[in-house]
């Protein structure tokens, strides 16, 4: 199988470049992340990328394939178009090969206050819940914060420092929408306090589409705007879609 | 000061919108069901009050709406100060005089 990898190194490269490897698949190569740790083991150990567990729950891997970001360890190889090009996240910057600094995408992140706020005296077991209250976080607690949809979405690529972005935005509805937080109001103004941290969505939808979870981040958004003009929506949380196969 | 921005800009957007949508509906269906069949009752169409006012809220709904998306083109691509510093001042004269022209009009045909 024909493979094209970006290659940079800053310490020895003046630039990036593709490189090109050709691999025969085996019988236990079912995922892209197979393949490239596969490369990296028996062509060519200086390809670097960043891995975990290897199963789409830390969002470590998360990659550029084929013109569409996704993780490397849930997206099946043999349905790849060849030759299959892998990019690091577009619009982070590089550290090496595959591997992006997510300094700035951490920061947006904890801009929104990613924890409970609740100065109330905490009773004597923890804070409950109605199933109900619960299941508004469906849709947003899943997030496992890879970064495909904030290096994905155009209104993040213009203004990466001042905008939140949707991944920071969707863990911003999560808090916004669990019942033991008590800092609502609060979060709505400090995302309406510029045209900047939230309104720079223009509902691409680029984050939805891309999202490995089928979360969608760009309905968060629309609920919090809604939350703004105390419009309290459906209730329930979101609705998570099929994930489509990358090719 | 009542600011443009954040939620009250997204929301006049929005509303802008709206009233542009059902405006365009209606004013086209109204020539599909009974067109003009001349200048003068195309004049006389045009020059009651309730129209005036319909028609002077759609371009000022146009205008606002117009403001609002052109300056989040400009907030999203124009990143030099300096250069918003230009850009927004001459956007912002461009549709004042762009109004001044749809309400000298309008004078004339109701006065």
């Amino acid at each position: 199988m024909h493979f094209s990898i970006f290659r940079y190194n800053p310490e020895h490269d003046d630039k990036p470049y593709m490189q090109d490897f050709r691999i025969d698949l085996e019988s236990s190569d079912l995922m892209l992340l197979d393949v490239i740790l596969r490369i990296k083991n028996v062509q060519d150990d200086s390809l670097t990328i960043r891995r975990s567990c290897r199963e789409g729950i830390c969002g470590s891997d998360a990659i550029n394939i084929n013109g569409r970001n996704g993780l490397a360890c849930v997206t099946n190889v043999r349905k790849l178009r060849e030759p299959v090009e892998l990019r690091p996240l577009p619009s982070f910057p590089v550290v090496r090969d595959l591997v992006v600094d997510m300094s700035r995408f951490w920061k947006q992140y904890h801009s929104i206050r990613p924890y409970l706020v609740n100065d109330e005296p905490p009773p004597e077991k923890e804070r409950l819940q109605s199933p109900a209250e619960r299941e508004r976080l469906d849709g947003s607690y899943e997030c496992i914060m890879c970064g495909c949809c904030t290096s994905q979405c155009p209104s993040s690529w213009w203004n990466p420092d001042t905008f939140v972005g949707p991944a920071g935005l969707l863990q911003a509805y999560r808090f916004i929408s669990d019942s033991r937080d008590r800092a609502t109001g609060e979060r709505l103004q400090d995302l309406n306090r510029d045209p900047y941290r939230l309104f720079r969505c223009r509902t691409i939808m680029n984050c939805t589409e891309v999202c490995p979870m089928g979360l969608s981040p760009s309905r968060a958004i629309e609920r919090i705007r809604l939350r703004m003009l105390d419009v309290e929506g459906h209730g329930g949380g979101l609705a998570r879609h099929r994930v489509p196969t990358v090719r | 000061m009542i600011t443009l921005t954040g939620l009250r800009a997204w929301l006049v957007q929005r509303a802008t919108a709206v009233y542009m949508l059902a405006f365009i509906v209606l004013f086209l269906a109204r020539f599909v069901i009974a067109p003009p069949r001349s200048y003068d009752e195309w004049h006389g169409l045009m020059s009651g009050a309730g129209m005036i006012a319909a028609t002077v809220l759609f371009f000022a709904a146009l205008l606002t709406h117009a403001w609002v998306g052109l300056r989040d083109v400009v907030l999203d691509y124009v990143h030099v100060v300096a250069l918003r510093a230009v850009l927004l001042p001459l956007l912002a004269l461009g549709l004042v005089a762009l109004g001044t022209w749809i309400v000298r009009i309008f004078w004339t045909i109701g006065g």
